[in-house]
């Protein structure tokens, strides 16, 4: 309790967290808003077939600032000083403060969690209204396990930010491969057009558990399951490779 | 020669340097003291031209740092740290400085020779212990075989073997004519070293002078820096 | 200031190429984003197989990845300036090479001199990799159209990159100078995809596409490759500039 405690005053602390806070309220906002305004005509008109995605398209593709967070969490512990302090890590102090490692990781991933669903209610709540300034009265109703289902994929996307983060330990390639594929472009929707067995990846997977998409492979449950696999595998892995590494290498 | 002439540096409302001069000349080894805190690097910066003074000016033979035709040649300095990436080895490190101030390949080995990191020079750099990586900011330093070395804190981190090398390396570099500026904390050893002692404390010049003029009546360089610095009002850093 | 003679600026570029050479990650970046060209291309093609034969552009199937290379040139371009941050080396640059405007170009320069062959290998890999394999079914193409292309496509990445870098420069921090550049080009600039186009195409990006599509007759063009080029390359140049201006003026 103690260490998860620490690890929530850590996070906090980070400036880069604002920047997560930040993109993490306005970007689904914003994207659910210019999409609204996109559809908006064939809303009205009532021959909009994508009339299900309103507004849940702004939490998909806006987990920009859940990927941030998960990422920040970890790096910021292997950020190594410049030489004047000793070229020293946080993860050496990290780790002379807690009783065990797993201990560690477990803390920091519950703190992760816990900041990206607060984080995801808020973003509901702007999307919500974002897209309801835009709609007015033809706003389709947002109901709730839809929107458990987005909380719980913005949660499951943290964690595999934080999973991949604590393998390669640098911020970079995990930044750079997760804000590709939970945008526009993303690479697993390109595999899946390819291979079948590209829709068990965990962001598409995901996506079934609040987005009616066109082609619907797995029910909203089932979704959410196979993501939560993908999640506890990497999780696990991280944990191992976390579990034997040297602090120096 | 190194001149600095009322050098004053603000950093937002804060004022850093209160109008500091002195000079550090050639053939002697001129030690500047100061508690934490007391401006030391931040002169240091600005005399290598990393920082902008406010006012005053920072002379290297009467010419600022930015108009040195080849730095490298004329000023080495090795500040805090290695200076250099992590990943790279710290031969490749010497080698794009020598690449890019005309020297030759055999002057990097010749370097890595003097300060003993001919070993290590295929390491990555983030491998190196703390006194390695002074080792190699030196080795930077003496790269162009400059008349001036400027050195922040040399001996940290060196072992005994370290430290008794820099302290004949630098007297030996003072005798032939070669100008040293070398700051550190470490008392005992600088008073064995130094000709000139610049004592710093919050921004202003408390003490200049050769090193039994700075002692005075007091027994020992340590002594003497406590009573300047310790004696003027202000917080205790 | 001294302004430095030409003899001391190739030295200076060639010390700048020499610091991009031995440092591991700018290898890594190269040699992942090679590879995953290749996956992509291979994706790419496999879908374009799939569908209607003799309808197919073989360019713009293998150029179908360049969204995603562009992602591996960005990450270069970042690592070639913010490497400098790392380890205090920025005050080993500025004693060595104290003319920062002039610094800051060649490295600028340097990271194109390694750009350029790598694009254009990797570009051309991915089209070569679709020619082979969709030969038979897909329209015929002039090698002239596809050295153009191929160049256009060069000059894209090659642009990115530079921007890229200039905006490492800037931030001096690869974390909010990757989030700002991938969430600008992957991110925003889709969501932009609705704006009128006389707007878009004043955008770095967009502008660059027009360098390297194939001109098409059923979409209208609303840019020449030169045109394209003019506005990406006068983007890169801005930020280049400010760059410059920013890195003289602060504290290193």
């Amino acid at each position: 309790m103690r260490a998860f405690n620490a690890e929530l005053s850590k996070l906090f602390s980070l400036p880069g967290i604002w920047l997560a806070f930040l993109i993490g309220v306005f970007a689904p906002a914003v994207i659910a808003a210019l999409d609204s305004m996109a559809q908006k005509e064939e809303i009205i008109a009532g021959v909009s077939t994508r009339l299900s995605e309103v507004g849940y398209i702004g939490l998909g593709l806006g987990v920009q600032g859940v990927i941030i967070l998960g990422v920040l969490a970890v790096s910021s512990e292997y950020l190594a000083e410049g030489n004047e302090t000793g070229g020293g890590q946080q993860i050496t102090t990290s780790l002379t403060v807690v009783s065990s490692r797993i201990h560690f990781l477990l803390a920091k991933a519950g703190a992760v969690t816990v900041i990206s669903i607060l984080l995801s209610v808020v973003a509901i709540m702007t999307t919500v209204s974002a897209t309801h300034l835009v709609l007015g009265e033809y706003t389709p109703a947002f109901e709730w396990p839809k929107l458990l289902g987005a909380v719980c994929y913005w949660a499951f996307t943290a964690l595999l930010a934080f999973g991949i983060t604590v393998l390669t330990k640098h911020g970079m390639i995990p930044l750079a491969v997760l804000i590709i594929n939970t945008s526009f472009v993303s690479f697993s929707f390109l595999l899946s057009k390819v291979t079948k067995l590209a829709l068990y990846l965990p962001d598409r997977a995901g996506f079934e558990m609040f987005m009616f998409l066109s082609n619907r492979f797995l029910t909203p449950f089932t979704g959410g399951l196979v993501m939560f696999a993908w999640v506890v595998v990497l999780f696990i892995a991280a944990a191992i490779v976390f579990h034997r590494r040297d602090v120096a290498s | 020669m190194i001149t600095i002439h009322n050098l004053v540096k603000r950093r937002g409302t804060q004022e850093i340097l209160s109008g500091i001069s002195f000079k550090a000349r050639p053939g002697r080894v001129t030690g500047f003291l100061g508690p934490n805190g007391a401006g030391k690097s931040s002169t240091l910066r600005i005399l290598l031209g990393l920082d902008r003074a406010t006012s005053g000016n920072a002379l290297i033979d009467g010419k600022p740092f930015a108009e040195l035709h080849n730095p490298l040649t004329t000023i080495g300095a090795a500040l805090d740290g290695s200076g250099a990436h992590r990943m790279r080895t710290g031969r490749a490190h010497l080698r794009w400085m020598a690449h890019a101030a005309g020297l030759s390949r055999s002057r990097v080995e010749e370097v890595l020779d003097i300060v003993g990191l001919t070993n290590a020079a295929g390491k990555r750099v983030g491998k190196y212990s703390l006194g390695m990586g002074r080792r190699l900011g030196m080795a930077a330093a003496l790269l162009g075989d400059p008349k001036i070395l400027v050195l922040d804190e040399p001996i940290n981190g060196l072992d005994p073997e370290g430290i008794r090398w820099i302290r004949t390396f630098l007297r030996e570099r003072a005798a032939s004519g070669n100008t040293v500026l070398l700051s550190s904390h470490l008392m005992g050893e600088l008073a064995a070293t130094v000709d000139d002692v610049v004592i710093i404390h919050h921004g202003k010049i408390v003490a200049d002078g050769t090193l039994e003029e700075v002692i005075g009546n007091h027994s020992t360089l340590e002594e003497a820096f406590f009573a300047l610095t310790s004696g003027l009002a202000g917080d205790v850093v | 200031m001294s302004f430095p003679s030409s003899k001391k600026i190739t030295r200076i570029l060639g010390a700048e190429l020499d610091k991009l050479v031995t440092l591991p990650s700018i290898w890594l970046t190269l040699t992942g984003t090679f590879i995953l060209n290749l996956l992509l291309a291979a994706a790419f093609t496999s879908v374009g197989l799939q569908g209607a034969a003799g309808t197919q552009s073989i360019l713009n199937i293998g150029l179908a990845s360049m969204r995603y290379l562009q992602a591996g040139f960005i990450i270069l371009g970042i690592l070639a300036t913010c490497s400098e941050y790392n380890g205090g080396q920025i005050r080993t640059t500025l004693t060595t090479i104290p003319w920062r405007g002039v610094q800051l170009s060649t490295k600028h320069l340097a990271l194109e001199i390694i750009t350029i062959p790598a694009a254009f290998i990797m570009a051309a890999s991915g089209v070569l990799y679709t020619f082979t394999m969709m030969r038979d079914t897909a329209v015929v193409i002039e090698i002239g159209t596809m050295i153009k292309t191929l160049l256009g496509a060069t000059g894209y990445l090659t642009c990115t990159t530079l921007l890229s870098a200039a905006i490492g420069a800037l931030f001096r921090r690869t974390t909010p100078a990757l989030v700002v550049l991938l969430g600008y080009y992957f991110v925003v600039s889709p969501l932009t995809r609705d704006f009128p186009p006389s707007i878009r195409k004043c955008f770095p990006d967009t502008a660059g596409y027009y360098m390297y599509m194939p001109p098409s007759t059923d979409e209208i063009n609303f840019l020449t490759p030169m045109q394209g080029a003019g506005i990406s390359m006068l983007w890169t140049l801005i930020c280049i500039t400010v760059a410059i201006v920013l890195f003289r003026k602060r504290d290193a």
